[in-house]
């Protein structure tokens, strides 16, 4: 199992981007499959980031973990920032609505449930963990 | 990330490269705006994006209410199939005029 740990800032996001689509290409994921997986991941790390370590002088760590079986790939994000459950807000309404009555927000999480095979949420000993699960091509 | 601009007759074509994230989106967001005089026609052409996460929707949003609020038009080349894909699924590219090439971009504005 591969790891990363990169400081909570906007700065990381590249970094852990890259290790996942290091991971992927590994993993012999499909590019596009590969590239939904790192935006899944990039969301999430974003929120992460800008709302659980906002604020912070001396934000914490990301650290991000990727394990290989043999027919799937598992992202884990894990942060030590206040518990938040991404699955707690709803689904954004209007996404079908013209662009002048959008609200901002809410996106990142909608794309991240919608570009992984799975996502899941739990918060173990003082950690966020994010999960996110691509299944390998068989062939 | 980094954006470009040059005016192409009443144009203003404005290149971003590189990748939109939420590291990178607020700087390309100062820069399109800068040039959004009222009834401004913006070309964006991102032929040369390889990424673009939500922060690089939300910048799209902002910079597509303030240019339309002053009268103006935004314009989008070069979408590749992963940011067509995004803003498909979250319903944006319905909004956007949106073409392959800065020529079929720019011959929209006529």
């Amino acid at each position: 199992m591969d790891s990363l740990t990169v400081p909570g800032n906007l700065d990381s996001l590249q970094a852990i981007r890259d290790f996942v689509l290091a991971a992927a290409e590994e993993a012999g994921i499909d590019e596009r499959s590969a590239y939904k997986l790192s935006l899944a991941v990039d969301e999430i790390a974003t929120n992460i980031i800008i709302y659980g370590y906002g604020g912070s002088a001396t934000p914490g760590d990301v650290v991000v973990q990727a394990d290989t079986e043999d027919r799937r790939l598992q992202i884990v994000l894990e942060d030590t920032s206040p518990p938040f459950d991404p699955f707690s807000r709803g689904e954004p309404s209007g996404l079908d609505a013209p662009l002048e009555e959008r609200a901002i927000g809410g996106l990142g999480v909608y794309l991240a449930k919608r570009s992984v095979d799975e996502f899941r949420y739990e918060y173990v000993d003082g950690r966020n963990r994010n999960i996110f699960v691509v299944n390998r091509s068989t062939t | 990330m980094e954006v470009s601009q040059r005016t192409e007759g009443e144009v203003e074509v404005i290149a971003i490269s590189g990748e939109i994230d939420g590291s990178t989106a607020p700087a390309a967001q100062s820069q399109i705006l800068s040039v959004a005089k009222s009834d401004a026609k913006i070309l964006i052409d991102m032929s040369q994006v390889h990424y673009m996460s939500s922060a690089g929707l939300r910048m799209l949003l902002v910079v597509y209410r303030t240019v339309s609020g002053q009268g103006g038009k935004v314009v989008l080349t070069g979408l590749s199939q992963d940011l067509e894909d995004t803003m498909s699924l979250t319903g944006f590219l319905d909004f956007f005029d949106h073409f392959e090439s800065v020529d079929a971009g720019l011959a929209a504005f006529n």
